[in-house]
């Protein structure tokens, strides 16, 4: 078997809820020994966020979480008992990074803030992910994605103009940026410690990495003088440029012209009347000069057609379409995703055969196949204390008894 | 007192950046060239290989004074910092020849050509790995290399339609509507950073490198949330809610001058909750006492359309009153999770982000500074930098083959024939 790139790599992963769980994941899946030290008396928020197998809530049926928390093992740890942070430094100790999303100050209460990590392990990379980072006036703020999206400019820049904001429908910042910018930090930071033989301290704000990704709209204020506003689903260079009701219930296709010679293909796949559609919007500045008008044209012409048909034909007429897929299109019937085995069913102890997200891309090098679900809470307490700790099985029991590891 | 960030907590000289030494290629556009910037300003040395008119960036809007020109495209601009440019022709074979001489050189290409394309040119992985085997080839396309759909056409918006996040997005009663500023090409510009990292990881190990291949579609699908979880384990289609409070508490709220977003029990657990009702406790809000009570922790309580308008009636003339600065600030205070809904000007102006330096200065190709966004991340030991604007077309294109060992005669030759 292929060695998987992050083999021998541990990880002390402190981190709960979203951005946190999904940047370890991301690194668990590649082969770190990710260690999830969890406390049974502070419960991982979204172990309590539904969805729920069979609608049923339970901190160990959470399909949220289970999602987030693939090939990690759990250790329920008090934390606020003395001998509790003593083996959470042990684990520390003996770990390549150390992962948290706490509000600043949270984990020096522990005894492992990043100077106590600095002296236990020099060759530490420690990666904090707090909301706003860990100085400044609103160093203590607190949020989540919803609000984080909000307080970044995402939310604003997401809906129709002239309504309130839409925003992704998501916490956005959770999922993509603020992961993929820390795993891309972290495994920055290791390669150089694999180099120097030195840790060091990761600040990374929930805040800055989505505002990274949104950056031609501050140089529209900053160059321009302009505050960049919502476009619907426009574009500011391509029309048509949209998504248009098709037959059935909520179904909708996504059209785009993004070459001239693809506004002919259109015309033909939709049958627009020739003489509704001006010779001139052969030239894309006319088009999007009458954005309105095409898009109320196209709109007619989608209404009765079937989405899965219209994509199809468009496709063929190498129009880039695409059908606006539902969680259900996309889970059961997306045959490209099927044919790239993105979706893994894991076999979970409590949750039963259930669904999971490969990773979003082929290292054909060094292939993946998820193998372990999520963990129950606590579920390697004692395997991590055996072979990570070396504790003898009677010293296990005590410490469960006295609930330090609980 | 806290160490303050950006110090170098470790003893010893000044560090190179973390990722010093790297060579990366960037033949990208959209789908890359964020994901080149990140390495560039972790200390890759990344070359922007553009074609004879530029990167597909160069011709995207908003423009610089809203004319367009090669140098004047703002993602561009942004996406492109800490680079250099080659301008070199690949469709020309004495081009193809040039560009495996910089590969046998390379850690990493960074690539988003339709599928086949890069080795129709005789610049696939498999032949530039020949000379290298260490070299890590990254392609971003919109569905893969592989699949029905790998050579369908897409754009951002399709991108997101398919991954289901655009159904996600928009309003209650309306149609699904975009993320904003092309949120599938960002996505797949970050998975495709973290692909490349853990290839180039494994490539330092073992001296051998390998083909990723990065789907767009793959990459939106990841940002679905606990959507797929909802089909899967409850049956249940999640829909967009925008527009409206999708659970007492929980949405869009407007304000005296905008609107702020409040996610009042946070996520799970409900811990929230009773500090929103100290708050509003203490500004004397009229019925805030009709907000208590365990029901308002149970989802199907929070969920029911009468108790959602009660929290409306009670929190939105409360609201109203006062700016989303202030409510930001007293929630806080309470420890209650709102946010302001910032416009980019906002933003600009957060004393928090300024506190932190986030936003850099860079002169523009002409010559002019812009503002924009600056460290994603702060690294103690190996700060992010910017290494400068972003490049002229060919602006290093000499200087480039020179490295590469090319004599002035060959240099000559291919700008005679137009290949550089």
């Amino acid at each position: 078997m292929t060695r998987l790139p992050l083999e021998g790599i541990r990880i002390a992963d402190f981190t709960w809820v979203g951005a946190g769980s999904y940047t370890t994941k991301m690194l668990a899946d590649h082969g770190a020994d990710v260690i999830k030290i969890e406390s049974s008396a502070k419960v991982d928020g979204i172990r309590l966020s539904p969805p729920f197998k069979d609608g049923v809530k339970g901190v160990n049926r959470s399909g949220y979480f289970a999602d987030r928390n693939t090939s990690k093992r759990s250790i329920t740890i008090d934390l606020r008992t003395a001998e509790g942070r003593e083996l959470a430094r042990r684990i520390v100790a003996d770990s390549d990074v150390v992962a948290n999303n706490f509000t600043p100050g949270t984990m020096a209460r522990f005894g492992l803030a990043y100077d106590d990590v600095r002296q236990l392990n020099p060759r530490a990379v420690y990666l904090a992910m707090s909301m706003s980072g860990d100085s400044g006036p609103e160093r203590d703020f607190l949020g989540y994605g919803l609000t984080i999206g909000a307080l970044v400019g995402i939310h604003h820049l997401s809906g129709l103009p002239g309504r309130e904001p839409a925003g992704t429908g998501t916490n956005y910042p959770d999922h993509i940026p603020n992961p993929c910018h820390s795993a891309f930090a972290v495994l920055a930071a290791l390669r150089h410690a694999r180099r120097t033989g030195r840790g060091q301290y990761l600040d990374i704000a929930q805040t800055e990495p989505t505002i990274a990704v949104l950056g031609s709209a501050f140089l529209e204020a900053t160059v321009n003088g302009r505050d960049a506003q919502p476009l619907g689903n426009g574009h500011l260079r391509y029309a048509p440029h949209g998504v248009y009701r098709c037959a059935g219930e909520d179904r909708w296709i996504a059209v785009t012209v993004t070459d001239d010679r693809q506004w002919p293909a259109l015309q033909a796949v939709l049958g627009l009347p020739a003489d509704a559609c001006p010779a001139e919007w052969a030239a894309e500045a006319a088009r999007h000069r009458d954005r309105e008008a095409l898009d109320a044209l196209i709109a007619t012409a989608t209404a009765d057609r079937d989405v899965a048909d219209l994509f199809a034909r468009l496709q063929q007429a190498g129009v880039p379409a695409g059908a606006v897929q539902d969680a259900a299109d996309v889970v059961e019937r997306d045959p490209q995703l099927q044919a790239r085995d993105h979706w893994v069913r894991l076999e979970h102890p409590e949750m039963g055969e259930t669904l999971y997200n490969a990773p979003p891309f082929r290292l054909t090098g060094t292939p993946v196949t998820l193998t372990r679900p999520a963990p129950l809470l606590g579920q390697h307490t004692a395997e991590i204390c055996r072979d990570v700790l070396g504790l003898e099985d009677e010293e296990i029991a005590r410490l469960q008894a006295a609930g330090v590891l609980a | 007192m806290t160490a303050s960030v950006g110090d170098d907590l470790t003893a010893g000289p000044p560090e190179q950046g973390a990722l010093a030494g790297l060579r990366v290629l960037d033949l990208s556009g959209p789908l890359g060239n964020y994901c080149g910037k990140l390495f560039a300003e972790l200390g890759a040395d990344v070359v922007l290989v553009e074609p004879p008119d530029g990167t597909a960036l160069r011709h995207q809007p908003p423009y610089a004074g809203d004319q367009p020109g090669l140098e004047s495209s703002l993602p561009f601009r942004y996406n492109n910092t800490s680079k250099r440019s080659l301008r070199l022709d690949l469709e020309h074979p004495d081009g193809q020849q040039v560009f495996r001489e910089l590969a046998a050189g390379a850690d990493l290409v960074i690539e988003t050509d339709s599928p086949g394309r890069m080795a129709a040119r005789g610049l696939g992985h498999g032949r530039l790995s020949r000379s290298n085997p260490a070299l890590v080839t990254t392609s971003i396309t919109p569905f893969g290399q592989t699949g029905p759909y790998a050579d369908h056409e897409a754009s951002d918006l399709v991108c997101l339609a398919m991954g289901g996040l655009l159904y996600l997005g928009g309003y209650a009663d309306g149609p699904p509507v975009q993320a904003g500023q092309q949120q599938a090409y960002a996505a797949a510009n970050l998975f495709g950073a973290v692909a490349s990292m853990l290839a180039l990881t494994a490539a330092e190990t073992t001296r051998e490198g390998q083909h990723v291949d990065v789907s767009v579609q793959e990459s939106v699908v990841m940002g679905l949330e606990n959507a797929a979880q909802f089909q899967d384990l409850e049956g249940h289609v999640r829909r967009r809610t925008g527009g409206r409070q999708w659970r007492a508490g929980a949405g869009v709220f407007p304000c005296a001058d905008g609107y702020v977003y409040l996610l009042a029990g946070g996520i799970g657990g409900n811990r929230f909750w009773p500090n929103l009702i100290a708050w509003l406790d203490s500004e004397e809000v009229p019925r805030a006492a009709e907000l208590r009570g365990d029901q308002w922790g149970e989802r199907e309580f929070v969920e029911a359309e009468e108790n959602r308008d009660l929290f409306a009636e009670v929190f939105l003339p409360f609201a109203r009153q006062r700016t989303k600065a202030d409510l930001y600030r007293d929630a806080q205070r309470w420890r209650v999770p709102l946010c302001p809904v910032s416009r980019p000007t906002d933003i600009l102006r957060s004393a928090q982000l300024r506190h932190r330096d986030y936003f850099v200065s860079v002169d523009g190709p002409d010559g002019l500074p812009a503002v924009m966004p600056g460290a994603p991340y702060v690294l103690s030991g190996t700060p992010w930098r910017l290494q400068g604007r972003a490049p002229r077309l060919g602006e290093h294109s000499v200087e480039v083959l020179h490295e590469l060992g090319c004599s002035a005669e060959r240099v000559a030759e291919l700008t005679r024939t137009g290949v550089i």
